[in-house]
């Protein structure tokens, strides 16, 4: 997760009301959430939505970037939170377009592909994606990441023991579904 | 399938491409969509009257619980001052009333203090009970894995695994329920799930 200061001075212009500067903050980040986006939903047309709204979140909270961590810290941390939240609303939503779904078929369309690439991709994304959705941040903060349990507790807002368990739990479940023969997505 | 095995697997699955295009047109989406939405910053202080009315609301659903515990309490205190905590019916209406929010009901000299999480995110699981005493001051509290708490004096998580087991960790101590020993912290410490409660 680099971070220049660059970042901080696109920070100060952005608060002045300059939106080439926060377009120039996007341009500098936007791989690296589009990335966490996937790896927490699994579909590229959700992951370019939540993509959105984290930066829409980002530039009205700017205010609170105080500058004394990186700001792809603090950028990565609204990322995570954005992600754990939508999976609370889809979980909900998810009930209502299955019934609607059901009483539609003439409208039901084919389910879309995690990743529509290769095959290990799309089963890798399938086991991620029977996760719940904190140990599959565990996983893609410490695994896809490379943060420390330390570090990503501090992103995640719980404690280091807490990350160790999820992550811990986590490896235990994907072993599971990855070494199951035609544990592809079901 | 070791840890290895794993990581390099889970690694070797990358995130789908998107063109140049993409990533090009991507910043001024968000400007767009920035200059079409009317609100402007910071977010944070915008939100203040639904929060309030939940807080009120929660605040009042906190007293009637605390009253009809406290009510209990006066009537099982003599028997066994933790029964209130261990009784399904009560534990049962508790955790109806606030779904998926309950982080923990908390019972020490202080009296009874339900812990609520801001949101409807925890997973559904069983109830675990947790007595522990530090020599000067006992504490009890029904909780759920995974959620951490400062009971006694001390920071802990609590968690539970597939046969039933309970094992509470804090800063200094591991303790499980297959080997109830706390060395040197003197610490006196009983847990167990309560399977007869469910949701």
């Amino acid at each position: 997760m680099g971070d220049t200061d660059e970042d901080k001075i696109w920070v100060l212009q952005s608060r002045d009301g300059n939106p080439a500067a926060f377009e120039a903050l996007i341009r500098t980040h936007q791989r690296m959430i589009h990335s966490l986006t996937f790896r927490m939903t699994g579909s590229m047309a959700d992951a370019e939505d939540l993509a959105q709204e984290i930066f829409i979140r980002a530039y009205r909270q700017l205010d609170s970037y105080q500058g004394k961590a990186k700001f792809s810290s603090w950028l990565y941390r609204i990322a995570i939170n954005t992600c754990l939240n939508w999976r609370q609303r889809e979980t909900r939503r998810e009930q209502v377009h299955a019934n609607w779904a059901e009483s539609n078929d003439a409208l039901r369309s084919e389910p879309e592909s995690p990743t529509g690439e290769d095959a290990l991709g799309g089963e890798v994304q399938a086991a991620l994606m029977k996760l719940p959705a904190k140990q599959r941040a565990a996983i893609v903060l410490t695994i896809y990441d490379g943060h420390n349990h330390a570090k990503a507790a501090q992103i995640l807002g719980c404690s280091e023991t807490t990350v160790s368990w999820r992550v811990f739990a986590a490896r235990r479940k994907l072993k599971r579904l990855l070494s199951a023969k035609g544990g592809r997505h079901e | 399938m070791n840890d290895f095995e794993l990581e390099k697997k889970l690694k070797a699955a990358r995130v789908p491409v998107r063109d140049e295009d993409y990533w090009e047109s991507f910043p001024r989406l968000v400007s767009a969509r920035l200059r079409a939405a009317p609100a402007g910053r910071p977010m944070v202080e915008r939100h203040w009257l639904p929060r309030l009315a939940w807080g009120g609301g929660i605040a009042f659903a906190c007293l009637v619980i605390g009253f009809a515990i406290g009510h209990w309490h006066g009537r099982m205190e003599k028997n066994d001052p933790y029964a209130l905590l261990q009784n399904g019916k009560v534990l049962h209406e508790v955790l109806t009333l606030f779904p998926n929010r309950v982080r923990a009901i908390i019972q020490d000299e202080h009296g009874i203090q339900l812990v609520l999480s801001d949101q409807a995110d925890l997973p559904a699981s069983t109830p675990i009970f947790v007595h522990i005493c530090d020599g000067k001051q006992c504490s009890s509290l029904v909780t759920f894995s995974g959620q951490e708490l400062e009971i006694a004096g001390q920071k802990v998580t609590i968690l539970s695994d597939a046969q039933g087991g309970v094992i509470v960790m804090g800063n200094r101590f591991v303790w499980s329920s297959n080997q109830p020993v706390v060395a040197q912290t003197g610490l006196r410490i009983e847990a167990r799930t309560l399977k007869s409660v469910t949701l």
